[in-house]
């Protein structure tokens, strides 16, 4: 995932195919010796100037790993995902495409 | 010997002309419609989903005018069997003329939202509703239960869920509710052409997708492409089932307006019957999740729920307040939208289209084949 802070920590996002308007969930690791803290995750629609109708639910796996449930992309098109992290005391701002058929 | 040979010719290409009209594409854009019927799967919150008693009794109750306080109406008074589900008339007539238009019941197992507004997150809570709603059934849990207890089911209704003088009122609400909505998820819409035709383009038989109407097919091009309306209208059912503003009036009156799902959300989030209650029969509550999580915004102000297309050719009038008389009236609604009364922070997805006559003809021709049979 792509973020605007310098020497931000790697993050990836794993993903399954996605459903067209049914829940799924992704897998984000975040690479950081530090201690990696609260993780929040929404979603976009740049073109139609939406973001997700349900506020999906993060779970820490532990070792930087964690579970997003009820994700929901309820309309085709560009879709952008936002995760912001906390290290300590600063957070982080996370961002990836996403295209949906 | 001229002539001849150019009605020869001519016969050719007229043989020639039946092709698919899509580009690869549009192919796939069209495959994520079906397939068709789906694959039927019980409600977990409801114990009686799928058992062929409830099935057998809700639909008996759904006919019978026992589900209201006085007798005055059944299920069926608004949403005929003969006339797929609904009614011809524009806005419901319940004890008052209500806001909207009465819905097709048809497609609705599994879906994560019922009503227009989305006031229920259960098709058992969305057949609870109408009982004891004041303008509708008007039963109250007490007299509910005295009406069944009194009628010729009371044996069925006892088989089933037990001695009904020992369960509470509100339990034989509820359990007279899931009769009902067992009953409901038997009804589907049929197979129709557009089926034959999306089959075939997965089979990649084109010569047989060839067989679905040019006009069909055009219409189908203008609702994946300039139209836009797969951004909504998507899935096998035709419905992402969120809520939309389609620029339909919200106008009741000089001062009342339909409220939409931020009414239908008011009500959910107060409501004791959702998926998230006591009342769900499944142990895991795997579908509160959506109660739970689902945002309220201020855009959520005179939006709907996306209708089905499925069988739509057999529901006029259309919209949430049966405004619009035909299929041709929606479409000349979307070609001609007025933009100026869409949602300021609303999504900017639909404009004026603009439509040809041509083009009106072709995208009716595409939403009828989605109830005309194969
Ligand atoms: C007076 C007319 C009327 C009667 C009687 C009536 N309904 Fe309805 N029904 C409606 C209207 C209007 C709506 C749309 C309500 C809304 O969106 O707020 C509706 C919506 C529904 C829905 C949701 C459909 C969907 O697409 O989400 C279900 C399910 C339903 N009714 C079942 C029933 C059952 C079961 C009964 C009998 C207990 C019943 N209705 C009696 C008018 C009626
Ligand atoms: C922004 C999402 C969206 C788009 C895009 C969209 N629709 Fe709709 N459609 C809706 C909603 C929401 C309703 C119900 C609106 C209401 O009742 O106020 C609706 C209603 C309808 C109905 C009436 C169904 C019924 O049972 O009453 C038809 C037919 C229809 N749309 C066809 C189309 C066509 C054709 C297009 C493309 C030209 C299209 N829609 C584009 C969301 C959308």
């Amino acid at each position: 995932m792509g973020s605007e802070t310098q020497n931000a920590p790697e993050a990836h996002v794993a993903v399954d195919e996605i459903p067209l308007a049914q829940p799924f969930s992704i897998l984000i690791t975040v690479c950081d010796n530090t201690d990696v803290g609260e993780m929040r995750v929404d979603a976009l629609m740049p073109a139609h100037q939406h973001d997700l109708n349900y506020t999906p639910k993060v779970t820490a796996l532990g070792d930087g790993l964690f579970r997003v449930d009820n994700m929901l992309f309820h309309m085709p098109g560009l879709w952008e995902l936002q995760v912001d992290v906390g290290f300590g005391d600063r957070s982080v701002s996370y961002t990836s495409n996403v295209m949906l058929k | 010997m001229k002539v001849l040979v150019t009605t020869a010719l001519f016969v050719l290409t007229d043989a020639a002309r039946a092709e698919v009209l899509l580009s690869e594409d549009h192919i796939q854009q069209t495959l994520p419609f079906g397939p068709w019927p789906p694959s039927f799967q019980s409600d977990p919150s409801n114990r009686v989903s799928n058992d062929t008693r409830a099935i057998a009794l809700g639909a008996a109750l759904f006919n019978d005018p026992v589900l209201s306080v006085d007798g005055a109406f059944s299920c069926a008074s608004c949403h005929d069997p003969e006339q797929a589900f609904t009614t011809f008339e524009a806005r419901a007539l319940g004890r008052v003329l209500l806001d909207r238009n009465s819905p097709s019941l048809r497609n609705l197992a599994g879906l994560r939202w019922y009503g227009w507004g989305g006031k229920s997150d259960s098709l058992w809570a969305a057949s609870l509703h109408p009982i004891i709603e004041e303008q509708e059934m008007a039963h109250s849990k007490e007299s509910l239960k005295t009406a069944i207890s009194e009628s010729s089911y009371i044996d069925e209704f006892e088989a089933m869920f037990g001695d009904i003088q020992t369960q509470d009122p509100e339990l034989v609400l509820v359990n007279t509710a899931k009769t009902l909505s067992a009953y409901l998820e038997t009804l589907a819409t049929d197979r129709t052409q557009f089926d034959d035709f999306r089959d075939a383009l997965e089979r990649r038989d084109l010569a047989m997708a060839a067989n679905y109407p040019e006009p069909a097919q055009r219409g189908l091009q203008l609702f994946l492409g300039r139209g836009k309306c797969v951004l909504c209208h998507n899935g096998p059912g035709f419905s992402n089932n969120e809520f939309h503003d389609a620029g339909v009036p919200y106008f009741l009156s000089e001062t009342g307006v339909d409220e939409g799902r931020f009414g239908g959300l008011n009500f959910l989030l107060s409501s004791a019957y959702t998926l998230d209650s006591e009342w769900s029969d499944d142990p895991d509550k795997q579908g509160a999740w959506v109660v739970r999580s689902v945002r309220r915004s201020h855009s959520d102000f005179g939006t709907f729920r996306t209708p089905s297309l499925r069988g739509v050719a057999e529901t006029a009038p259309y919209m949430h307040d049966g405004s619009l008389i035909d299929l041709e009236a929606v479409i000349r609604h979307y070609s001609e939208i007025d933009t100026e009364r869409l949602h300021v922070d609303g999504e900017a997805i639909l404009s004026e289209l603009n439509l040809t006559e041509q083009e009106v003809a072709d995208l009716a021709a595409f939403l009828v084949s989605l109830s005309k049979a194969p």
